[in-house]
């Protein structure tokens, strides 16, 4: 059932403000969620204020900033700050982007920076994935063939073949889709949300892959597949520019077109 | 803290998750879905009062000729028309077609400026015949 509000143990309360350091020069606003786990009490929003003069170009830059020299309690996850490892991926001033690749200069003086929406916080900025990574896993996201591999070589696919699964599989998983899409929300128990059914999809055209008729089998589901009602918050927001909701339109399709 | 004890992260349209013509043509398609059905409601009323007799048909047309009525008259024309074009979208989509970005923002104001531009020649031939 769709929910609108948050349960009391998630509403935000206001939290402390970091002033800027004296002589800044370009002072930029951060309004950041605070969770810690350890305290009892509710999630607050921070402020902290940052001379971005002072600090490099990306909203990673700034994050990293504040915890070497304002808080060195906040807590995000980060690794490659080149948009490949998609551990950065939060909701910065209302869209879910990768911190890394996000210029400070596309965004105003004032930045909101929330963990991805609608997951449950482990602390700050980090959401618990178990879940969404449980159902990359359901998809079985790895090649299944009966037949033999050639002896003397890999299996082979064409150009042309190898081209279709390109962009699918370059998914980095970062979650940005699932968690911007409002039907994951409200029905991410049962409805697989859009990154996994990429993957699914990523499978169920490999020309190499032999267990087609299972996928489907698997996704023909009111609810794992069916959930998708073509929002396409998904593909607005892929910092890869990939394209779940077309991925998806085409299994569902699929699935029509083999009943005849 | 296990994971049900954890805070859920805020999602809120609006506040927290910007709206985007994506989402916003979503729900307003789902919306217009459930005005037209109590809308259905109100037309059975009309042909049941048609069908009773004067009195009872006179008391319909007084009330949808009352500012009220007409306001919902409005309103339920715009969600006939939004419902009606957003729906060959989803034919479309159905279809697998129309699922770059680009498109699916040009066929999403296609389908606003269109359901804008029908309810207002409805609204406007319907007044005009009522005189």
């Amino acid at each position: 059932m769709a929910e609108f509000r948050l349960p009391a143990n998630s509403r935000i309360r206001t939290g402390v403000t970091h002033e800027a350091p004296p002589g800044a020069r370009e002072v930029r606003k951060f309004r950041i969620y605070r969770f810690d786990p350890a305290s009892g009490e509710n999630p607050r929003l921070d402020t902290f204020e940052l001379d971005a003069a002072d600090c490099g170009p990306m909203v990673l830059d700034a994050l990293i900033r504040i915890k070497d020299s304002v808080d060195s309690s906040l807590t995000f996850r980060r690794s490659c700050r080149e948009g490949i490892c998609g551990s950065c991926a939060m909701n910065i001033d209302g869209v879910n982007r990768l911190a890394c690749t996000t210029s400070l200069h596309d965004l105003g003086r004032e930045i909101r920076i929330y963990p991805l929406p609608h997951m449950p916080v482990v602390k700050d900025l980090v959401a618990d994935l178990t879940q969404f990574y449980a159902q990359y896993a359901s998809v079985k996201p790895w090649l299944q063939a009966q037949s033999p591999a050639p002896p003397d070589s890999e299996r082979l696919q064409s150009k042309e073949e190898q081209e279709r699964i390109d962009r699918p599989a370059a998914c980095i998983l970062c979650a940005c889709c699932s968690t911007a899409c409002p039907s994951y929300w409200w029905n991410s128990d049962r409805y697989l949300g859009p990154a996994a059914l990429l993957a699914a999809y990523r499978w169920i055209i490999d020309s190499r892959d032999e267990a087609t008729g299972e996928r489907l089998d698997a996704l023909e589901d009111p609810f794992k597949l069916y959930r998708c009602h073509t929002i396409m918050n998904c593909t607005d927001v892929c910092p890869k520019d990939l394209n779940p909701a077309k991925a998806i339109a085409e299994i569902k399709k699929m699935l029509v077109q083999r009943q005849n | 803290m296990t994971p049900a004890e954890r805070p859920l992260s805020p999602f809120q349209l609006g506040s927290i998750y910007k709206l985007q013509l994506t989402s916003v043509l979503s729900f307003s398609h789902r919306a217009t879905g459930v005005g037209l059905s109590v809308g259905t409601v109100f037309l059975v009323w009309w042909l049941v009062a048609a069908a009773s007799g004067d009195d009872a048909f006179a008391a319909a047309q007084w009330f949808f000729g009352s500012w009220l009525g007409l306001l919902l008259l409005l309103g339920w024309c715009f969600a006939f028309f939004f419902h009606l074009c957003n729906g060959i979208r989803h034919l479309f989509w159905d279809a697998g077609l129309g699922f770059e970005l680009r498109t699916a923002y040009a066929s999403g104001w296609t389908v606003v400026a269109a359901s804008g531009v029908l309810t207002a020649i409805a609204f406007a031939a319907g007044l005009l015949v009522r005189g």
